[in-house]
């Protein structure tokens, strides 16, 4: 996968000997492992500041600012994210983001405007149509946008997925997994996370992911075990409940229930309950899978990650950090981030046997900015 | 322009962009040209214009970015800084570091982001809403009426009207004239239900009207009034909610609280949720005060311009609001979800009627309508 005639030749020997090693096991003793770990390094207190500043002079600029915005919060992010005595750096510019965001939102309103009158609704067939074609196309731009933009030691990311590898990854996928009733989505997880593996990149050093399927599978049965039992166990004490209620008061009108107090805060408490359920089912597949995704990435034969966060740990957090956004009406969003960050990258580990500063600089991978925006403003998820 | 060449001497770490190595290294600016000295290598020289400063950000070093991919980062944020004002580089971006590194500025930020978001929710979101309203299609109009009375239907919210067929036809007849006055180019039509017809959703003595011109009056409210003064007094007040669309804007008018809520607390409320919630907005709604007042004031028009008053409306809406009271002890009525609850739980009917006697008193001092 690597091309070694583009590589040192120092890091094309070593990884020869990692390929040879077994794959869950350290290469024993033929080269000295050294483990870098990631850290970060932004407070909330400051980038609460940054945070806040930007999103007025975004409203200030009727949204023109916007781009900018995005741009220096993850500049933020980036920038106090450490490896090996390096940051890293986000390098996108606003100004091509700015003309992605506007087309996306002439798009958009040019579909909802035509949807309402019967005489244009073809062009938002039409519109609705190509972007159900395009969407892998999409995602395979914003993930080239990201990683090309994403710079550490000088040296940019690369993203080398192929337009018929995101079609797999993205259409295929998901359609597939819509026909067999979800039993096919941990498959559909793999394939992506595979797709955006594999195409990546550093420098001209190619990533490789040594994952298969079957923990996507045990994953997805976790969280559906723990969401169904999480129903059983918040419907079982509601039901009794709602049936206790309406057993004492059986000479009462039922309409009549809508007004009771117990009744209403029995309802706000299962809604809540059903609400969190989602957010620690779907929470803990995120956090599960960026775990053995880490752990079974490679770079260039030489270097590995690691993932040390616990996702139940992640999901504590994930919880936590929507019940303060919700009760701070969002003001905690950046304590929040900042919180995530922390952990997650504080529990990733860099382990390599050749130096850090061998890698070499690498070509293509370049993309437009339109990709990058439609999948931010369209709210695509692009994972990872 | 040469005249104090005040150089700028910077250290740092420089990455050649080919490799990913790191070398100490050591970037002179002064206002002509620009030198990099790494050990080990020959010094590199560049034309000062060649070369990029990237924005601030605060607590990440500093990064200069050289010609050829290369690029030096320092932690002397100062010196960079100095270089930057000097060479009028990044000055809007320097000036939103500024911001950023200030609390007092963060304070005012949030202010100005809170009043932003005060306003746009307060005079924004309505002004829209009802912009949107208005410019909804009538035949969507049309077929909003025709699944909504369909849902009722389900519903069981009411059942055919038992009135006589003569009562309903005079009813109908006497709304056409309400109608052709109110105009708006609305197809408008009259139902007649029977609001108690067993479903636990009967909706009592009540009036309202759906977006696209239908209006519908239960027969309980036609045997609660005493002329059928009373009735168009009702029913012109829901033609002045179909001509300003009171309706439809409630519903965008949610769609747009939901969208900043879900923008502000984050991703926990899901699209799933969001899209769930709008039926219920619609069903439940009910009409802003300011909506109720602007209805009056179009049937109040009405009657002072067909009877010369509007004691109409006021003598109905009294007696809707003395039945609510008499039957607080039978809860099922006054707290069923009723829909569309314009006229029975619609709190301020003291106010309402003032507001008509006013209009009555100011339209008999200045007769010209």
């Amino acid at each position: 996968m690597t091309d070694p005639a583009t590589l040192p030749p120092g890091t094309f020997l070593m990884g020869q000997h990692a390929q040879s090693a077994p794959p869950e096991h350290q290469p024993p003793a033929l080269a000295t492992v050294t483990e870098y770990p990631v850290s970060f390094t932004g407070e909330a207190g400051e980038y609460f500041r940054l945070w806040i500043v930007n999103i007025a002079l975004t409203f200030v600029t009727l949204g023109l600012y916007l781009p900018w915005a995005r741009v220096r919060n993850r500049q933020y992010f980036y920038g106090h994210s450490w490896v090996d005595g390096q940051n890293f750096e986000y390098r996108a510019n606003p100004a091509a983001l700015l003309r992605g965001y506007l087309l996306v939102a002439a798009l958009f309103v040019a579909y909802a405007v035509s949807g309402q009158f019967d005489r244009t609704k073809w062009i938002a067939a039409v519109l609705a149509v190509v972007y159900a074609a395009a969407y892998p196309l999409l995602v395979r731009q914003s993930m080239r946008f990201q990683a090309v933009n994403t710079v550490h030691r000088g040296l940019r990311f690369r993203f080398h997925g192929t337009t018929g590898g995101a079609y797999v990854a993205y259409l295929l996928t998901n359609l597939v997994a819509s026909i067999s009733f979800g039993l096919a989505l941990p498959w559909a997880w793999y394939m992506q996370r595979r797709y955006q593996g594999e195409g990546l990149a550093y420098g001209s050093a190619r990533a490789t992911f040594r994952g298969d399927v079957g923990p996507f599978y045990l994953i997805g049965l976790t969280a559906l075990g723990l969401t169904v039992a999480g129903g059983v166990v918040i419907g079982v004490p509601l039901f009794a409940l709602a049936a206790a209620l309406i057993g004492n008061l059986d000479d009462v009108d039922p309409t009549n229930l809508l007004s009771s107090i117990p009744f209403v805060a029995a309802a706000v408490a299962g809604y809540l309950a059903v609400l969190i359920l989602y957010v620690v089912a779907w929470q803990y597949v995120r956090g599960a899978t960026m775990a053995y995704v880490l752990n079974n990435m490679e770079l260039g034969g030489v270097v590995r990650t690691r993932a040390t966060f616990s996702p139940w740990r992640l999901v504590w957090i994930s919880v936590t950090n929507s019940a303060a956004r919700v009760l701070t009406l969002g003001l905690a969003s950046p304590w929040t981030a900042v919180r995530q960050t922390r952990y997650v990258l504080g529990g990733i580990t860099v382990r390599a046997i050749a130096p850090l500063d061998n890698f070499a600089a690498g070509v293509g991978g370049e993309a437009s900015a339109f990709g990058e925006a439609a999948t931010e403003l369209l709210d695509i998820q692009v994972g990872f | 322009m040469t005249q104090q060449n005040r150089s700028i001497t910077l250290q740092g770490v420089y990455f050649d962009g080919r490799s990913s190595r790191d070398q100490p290294a050591t970037l002179t600016l002064d206002m002509q040209t620009a030198t990099l000295q790494v050990e080990g290598f020959a010094d590199q020289n560049w034309p000062m214009r060649t070369l990029g400063v990237e924005a601030p950000i605060p607590g990440v070093r500093r990064a200069v970015t050289l010609p050829g991919g290369g690029r030096f980062e320092t932690r002397d944020d100062a010196g960079v800084s100095a270089w930057e004002r000097a060479t009028g580089r990044n000055r809007a971006l320097s000036g939103v570091r500024a911001l950023e590194s200030r609390w007092w500025a963060a304070l005012a930020a949030l202010g100005v982001s809170l009043g932003a978001l005060a306003l746009f929710v307060a005079y924004g979101i309505p002004a829209l809403a009802q912009q949107a309203a208005f410019a909804t299609p009538r035949s969507v109009l049309a077929t909003f009426d025709r699944e909504t009375i369909d849902v009722l239907q389900g519903g069981e919210y009411f059942g055919p009207s038992k009135l006589s067929a003569a009562r309903q036809a005079t009813l109908k007849a006497e709304f056409r004239e309400v109608a052709a006055w109110a105009g708006g180019g609305y197809p408008y039509r009259l139902l007649l239900r029977d609001g108690e017809a067993g479903g636990i959703n009967g909706l009592g003595a009540n009036a309202f009207a759906l977006p696209g011109g239908t209006v519908v009056m239960t027969d309980q409210l036609v045997a609660l009034a005493k002329s059928d003064r009373e009735l168009m007094g009702v029913l012109a007040h829901e033609t002045g909610h179909v001509t300003n669309q009171h309706g439809l804007a409630g519903v965008y008018q949610a769609l747009g609280l939901a969208l900043v809520t879900t923008v502000i607390t984050g991703d926990i409320v899901s699209a799933g949720t969001f899209a769930a919630a709008v039926p219920a907005a619609l069903l439940r709604g009910g009409y802003s005060r300011a909506a109720e007042t602007q209805a009056d004031e179009v049937s109040g028009k009405y009657m002072l311009k067909t009877y010369g008053t509007t004691k109409p409306l006021q003598t109905i809406l009294a007696r809707l609001e003395k039945e609510d009271s008499e039957e607080s002890g039978t809860p099922s009525r006054q707290s069923g979800p009723s829909i569309f609850d314009l006229l029975r739980t619609h709190p301020g009917t003291p106010d309402r009627i003032q507001h008509l006697k006013q209009m009555e008193a100011a339209g008999k001092l200045a007769p010209t309508r």
